[in-house]
């Protein structure tokens, strides 16, 4: 009803002069339609301040506290902190973390070349585009249970298809020196469709007129990837190096799934997976906290380092 | 005009707002009919048996239970949800490792004066190891008030493949005659063989799992996780490393089970299941899938270190009532009506996933003629004579408990001793448990 006022309302001369004082800001009009963007702003800031700012802000104070999650917090202050500077577990498991980045790279250069393989001129590339993005719209639980039988020491398929080349295969999950690679080998498979295409999308999305004056130039097909199409997906790698490593600090259902106990010897256990094992399993909602904190500040300075490096960086082409 | 469609926002805005806030506050709603929540896991034999328990119940008394069933892996986590989020079920299953922590938070209700002033339940009647493990008096764990009710009792007890042992031509085990060590090594060795001929073994004499029999042959041996009081962690003991060692050797060196890697890939309860396996403990969660296999199987009693005694776990579940529970009289006549009711009991023994919470149906279950197993009898005594609790179970938290096991395979590979081991691990495990006796005595002064 008021709207309608508004829009069938011919323009009056108050209403011109406030279109002109509109820079000022201190016409009525103006003021009115800055209270209702406010309160289209409030929404999403009521959000973000019940849903992340306050358990942000709550789980700062219970990393100072010893808590069980059930009863009251005892206020301890970095005592947390001190624990965890000294916990063989927490480095162990930060070590695994970083360790299991090494499949980042891995994934990064196969979809790359996947990539540029799909963007050929070829028949069965939408065919082979949808099998390599199948695993990532599939659920993360139904894959690791699925690559958990893949590695099944008896049974699993890849020990069986090893078998046929006489080699005899690990039981891989339950091996220290395997597990890793293992679990590896599953997260750049799921990852790598999602890559791909964002790849392949940024390889199209390179004019066609670069590499038409490089060939003038007599640049072969090396040199052209190397000076133009890589120079021209960075932005790409960069968003995918990025969301990566704050995935990959974040593991735990893959973990949690093919190795529930930690793996053999704690050799696959990942800080999250720590971090729920200390809150649900032995009552230290509060450690549990203070180790949720480190691994955000982790997080945070080398995304930190990123975007600097990034920066740094910023190319042109020749 | 410019009034009234800020109203409008406000309101779009309030509306928002108040459904948010409606979501958390939510599922309070209370009507005249009284209506309980009970939250419980189990598999779906067990889930059957209660549902139908429940039915009865709310036909004789006119009370309405909702019913929530979780899996075993998700329970503990989601009852921890319900509780950080204020919507705790009336009645529940409680672990015996977590009474302590929960009566300091005060989440579950003394029921001490309900379960003594009861016409249901006489104590003398009910397992006194089950109601102990749920009683507290804020500092020890086994004695004081009482906060939840055994559901059950499980005793861990040893079986052995009948059918295998009369094939092999060996006499059966007695019943009240224990195996020592070396005796049940040598029958174990017997049992080993190669049946069709292909060069691997295909039958073993046992499977043992590390996690699960450690606390028989070191309680038999003499040894111990804990100091009486439970303040001193004592695995290195000699007694403990030489019950280690022979767990360890049984596998290693008298290759008498599938080796580590056989038993990652079909465990031994499965290989067990095939006639595969001689002796393998059982308990009574075990005995209804057990019905149906293919040989002859019964209980023994296990096998007997230097005090020439057995031993073995008793794992119990309870079921506690919420302190802050809005109809608390029918919560506890729920959870008595559970725990103590003869006919209550009766259903559930019949659906074979326990054995009897009270004493006198249990000795009748356990005289009943052609039953599988036939030594039932072996359940009782393991309850009444020679079962212990599990060590963690009397402390704030299991973090010094998991300890042992996490780094142990070496031990069980041979590239290491148990005594080495156990040197390397007090030390840790006497520091993990000074922390959750730290956490104890912290979350109880309030």
């Amino acid at each position: 009803m008021a709207l309608n006022d508004v829009a069938t309302t011919p323009p009056t001369p108050a209403t011109k002069k406030a279109a002109n004082q509109r820079s000022s800001g201190t016409s009525r009009l103006h003021a009115r339609e800055r209270r209702i963007g406010l309160a289209f702003i409030a929404v999403p800031l009521v959000g973000f301040t019940i849903f992340t700012l306050y358990p942000l802000i709550f789980s700062v104070y219970a990393s100072l506290t010893q808590w069980n999650g059930l009863g009251p917090m005892n206020f301890i202050g970095l005592g947390n902190y001190e624990r965890l500077l000294q916990d063989e577990y927490f480095h162990k498991a930060l070590f695994n973390t970083f360790y299991l980045m090494i499949g980042i790279p891995i994934g990064l250069i196969l979809s790359l070349l996947l990539a540029l393989a799909m963007n050929r001129k070829m028949r069965g590339t939408t065919f082979f585009r949808t099998i390599y993005y199948i695993p990532v719209i599939s659920s993360l639980a139904a894959i690791a249970i699925m690559w958990q039988w893949a590695y099944n020491g008896d049974f699993g398929l890849i020990n069986q298809t090893l078998a046929i080349f006489g080699i005899d295969g690990p039981n891989w999950l339950e091996n220290t020196s395997t597990v890793k690679p293992a679990i590896i080998l599953m997260t750049v498979w799921k990852g790598l469709g999602y890559s791909m295409l964002l790849y392949l999308a940024a390889i199209q999305s390179v004019p066609a007129s670069l590499y038409e004056a490089a060939a003038l130039d007599g640049a072969g097909a090396l040199r052209k990837f190397r000076s133009i199409t890589l120079p021209m997906v960075r932005p790409v790698t960069f968003f995918l190096v990025v969301t990566s490593i704050i995935g990959g600090a974040q593991v735990f259902i893959e973990i949690n799934i093919m190795t529930p106990d930690g793996g053999p010897q704690f050799s696959s256990a990942t800080i999250v997976w720590y971090i729920w094992q200390k809150a649900f399993d032995n009552l230290q909602m509060g450690y549990a906290a203070s180790m949720s904190i480190v691994l955000g500040l982790i997080v945070f300075v080398i995304t930190a380092i990123q975007f600097r490096l990034n920066a740094r960086n910023s190319f042109s082409i020749e | 005009m410019k009034k009234s469609r800020l109203i409008h926002v406000g309101a779009a805005f309030l509306t928002a707002t108040l459904a948010l806030t409606a979501c958390a506050g939510g599922g309070n709603a209370d009507d005249d009919s009284k209506k309980l929540t009970f939250m419980f896991r189990g598999g779906e034999d067990e889930k059957k048996a209660y549902e139908a328990v429940i039915a009865q119940y709310e036909k004789d008394t006119g009370v309405d239970v909702e019913v929530i069933v979780t899996t075993a892996d998700d329970y503990s986590t989601k009852l921890k949800a319900t509780i950080t989020g204020r919507q705790v079920p009336d009645v529940f299953y409680i672990a015996p490792g977590e009474v302590q922590s929960f009566v300091n938070s005060g989440v579950i209700m003394d029921i001490t004066e309900h379960v003594e002033g009861s016409d249901v339940v006489n104590l003398d009647n009910i397992w006194q190891y089950g109601v102990d493990s749920y009683r507290y008096d804020g500092t020890v764990q086994g004695q004081g008030a009482i906060y939840a009710m055994p559901k059950d009792v499980g005793p861990f007890s040893m079986g052995y493949n009948k059918t295998m042992f009369e094939e092999a031509g060996i006499d059966i085990p007695d019943p009240d005659q224990p195996y020592t060590w070396d005796e049940w090594l040598d029958i174990a060795k017997k049992l080993t063989k190669d049946n069709d001929g292909d060069g691997e073994l295909d039958q073993w004499g046992t499977g043992l799992n590390i996690t699960w029999n450690l606390q028989s042959f070191v309680w038999s041996n003499g040894g111990d996780w804990l100091s009486e009081d439970g303040k001193t962690v004592t695995v290195d003991t000699p007694e403990f490393a030489e019950a280690l060692q022979f767990m360890a050797d049984v596998e290693n060196k008298h290759g008498v089970t599938p080796s580590t890697a056989q038993a990652q890939t079909l465990d031994t309860y499965q290989r067990w299941m095939k006639g595969e396996i001689g002796f393998f403990p059982v308990g009574p969660w075990d005995v209804s899938t057990y019905q149906t296999l293919d040989f002859d199987w019964d209980l023994m009693p296990y096998p007997v270190g230097s005090t020439g005694e057995p031993a073995t776990w008793i794992g119990t579940l309870g079921i506690a009532a919420s302190a802050t529970t809005e109809h608390p009289d029918e919560a506890i006549d729920l959870l008595l009506y559970l725990t103590a009711n003869e006919e209550g009991q009766q259903a559930l023994v019949d659906a074979n996933i326990q054995i009897p919470n009270l004493i006198d149906v249990a000795e009748e279950w356990a005289a009943e003629e052609g039953a599988v197993p036939a030594n039932r009898k072996e359940f009782l005594d393991v309850v009444q004579t020679y079962g212990r609790a599990l060590p963690a179970n009397r402390t704030y938290n299991g973090e010094w408990y998991d300890e042992l096991f996490t780094n142990i395979q070496p031990v069980l590979d041979g590239d290491m001793t148990a005594e080495e081991y156990l040197k390397e691990a007090q030390p840790k495990m006497q520091s993990f448990l000074d922390a959750a006796n730290a956490d104890a005595e912290m979350s109880s002064v309030n």
